[in-house]
């Protein structure tokens, strides 16, 4: 399927831009997602990154860590600028201090809660004119959630309102390392317009990181499985050498 | 009687001739490493002012750092991926800054790219050069259909940014089926050992 680069969203990763054909298409939630240490984080900070140097405001909804923490992350990145905070470009949000303003104590969200809760973070992202979001992490608010309808509506309802507002957003989800499924429960991948999974693979005693676009509505992509290295120049990734290949 | 060893000055003369992202073949023996050293660092790389990316997997980084030293060869411009250190439980021993990425195997080959391509991205100077120290070493770790699939890709992406390449093969040690892995890929082949073409 051909699409004109304006309907993209370059994420600014030089490996994934080729490997999704130019981006991802505007306006999709992607489901990020694999066990811990694989990357995520970096990567989606990286994608907003990216955006607020390309003058789009983007939008970091911090649920599992606090934001200094996470900016202590980002200062590596040789192409990191403070500035791009300071101007508002770059805004870092933390959910537990979200759901304190909305009075949303109890452990598990009612219909109503969940109406409220997207209704605050699409409002946000409205008000910022944000066009590209970052969820990190999903899974995090599930658990709140409980139940697959509950988790079914809630990332439907955000899912549509901010794309509505024309904004891509990345939602971080964790699964454990020997899971076979790309969310933990279940729910989120079907409703994803793509998945990205990241993973450590071993090969002969050697982990290696790795990542493959499982699903991307809108475009064409490589279905192939890509090793990544973390480096202060960003996410680099190389195609994974299939002569020694497991799996 | 068996032809002489290439020189420093041939070595260099012979690369100076080939246009920029070039892959080139250079099987060496083991009595001319120290004229290759030279020949390719510094008399070709360094006179034309550009950076190498010294990929190691033979003897460690510090090694060849000590060599270059020895030789009195200016290593300002030479970036090692070294991929042996980690794996001999040298890497505590082995210099770990700008000059020096550790991999940690050379098993480890999407990494090795990874790391060239790192340091190809950090790298200021107009014209750039990757040696790969040497085919041989690699091959040991590695099955010949892995070490290909390697070649093919690191060499294209290489060409593609306009490095050249130069792709080390110690005679003593290599087999038809390397030497026809590496001629795959290469554009290139200087015979700087013993053995006649």
């Amino acid at each position: 399927m051909a699409q004109r680069t304006s309907d993209r969203c370059a994420t600014g990763l030089e490996g994934l831009d080729t490997i999704l054909y130019g981006g991802i298409p505007r306006s999709n939630t992607v489901l990020l997602t694999g066990s811990c240490g694989t990357g995520k984080t970096s990567l989606a900070l990286e994608f907003l990154i990216h955006g607020a140097i390309k003058g789009e405001n983007s939008l970091f909804v911090s649920v599992t860590e606090n934001s200094e923490k996470l900016l202590q992350n980002i200062i590596p990145y040789q192409f990191f600028d403070r500035g791009l905070i300071k101007s508002g470009r770059l805004v870092f949000v933390d959910l537990p201090i979200m759901y304190e303003r909305l009075g949303m104590t109890k452990p598990e969200l009612s219909m109503e809660e969940i109406d409220l809760l997207v209704a605050a973070i699409s409002n946000l992202a409205k008000e910022l004119g944000t066009k590209r979001l970052v969820v990190d992490s999903i899974t995090s608010v599930c658990y709140k959630l409980k139940t697959s309808e509950k988790i079914r509506e809630f990332i439907l309802k955000l899912s549509k309102a901010l794309s509505d507002l024309g904004c891509t957003s990345i939602l971080v989800g964790e699964v454990a390392a020997d899971s076979t499924s790309y969310s933990s429960f279940g729910v989120e991948e079907a409703i994803a317009d793509g998945i990205i999974l990241m993973a450590n693979m071993e090969r002969r005693g050697d982990l290696l990181r790795t990542l493959q676009v499982i699903k991307m509505r809108g475009t064409m992509h490589s279905r192939a499985k890509y090793v990544l290295d973390l480096t202060p120049v960003g996410v680099l990734l190389v195609p994974l050498l299939k002569g020694g290949s497991t799996g | 009687m068996s032809p002489e060893l290439m020189s420093a000055q041939q070595i260099a003369k012979e690369l100076s001739e080939t246009p920029p992202s070039s892959a080139i073949s250079l099987q060496m023996s083991v009595d001319n490493y120290l004229d290759v050293i030279r020949g390719v660092v510094d008399l070709f790389a360094n006179k034309k002012e550009m950076d190498t990316i010294y990929v190691t997997a033979t003897i460690s980084s510090d090694a060849i750092r000590r060599v270059l030293e020895a030789l009195d060869i200016d290593a300002s411009r030479v970036y090692f991926v070294d991929c042996i250190s980690h794996i001999m439980m040298g890497a505590s021993a082995a210099q770990q800054d700008e000059h020096t990425t550790l991999v940690e195997s050379p098993t480890m080959l999407e990494n090795l790219m990874l790391k060239v391509e790192y340091l190809i991205r950090r790298s200021q100077s107009k014209d750039k050069l990757v040696v790969i120290d040497s085919i041989n070493s690699l091959a040991i770790h590695n099955n010949n259909w892995i070490l290909s699939e390697f070649l093919h890709i690191l060499v294209s992406g290489l060409r593609s940014r306009d490095a050249y390449t130069v792709i080390l093969t110690v005679e003593e040690h290599s087999t038809p089926d390397i030497n026809n892995m590496v001629s795959l890929v290469c554009d290139h082949g200087i015979r700087a050992g013993k053995q006649e073409g």
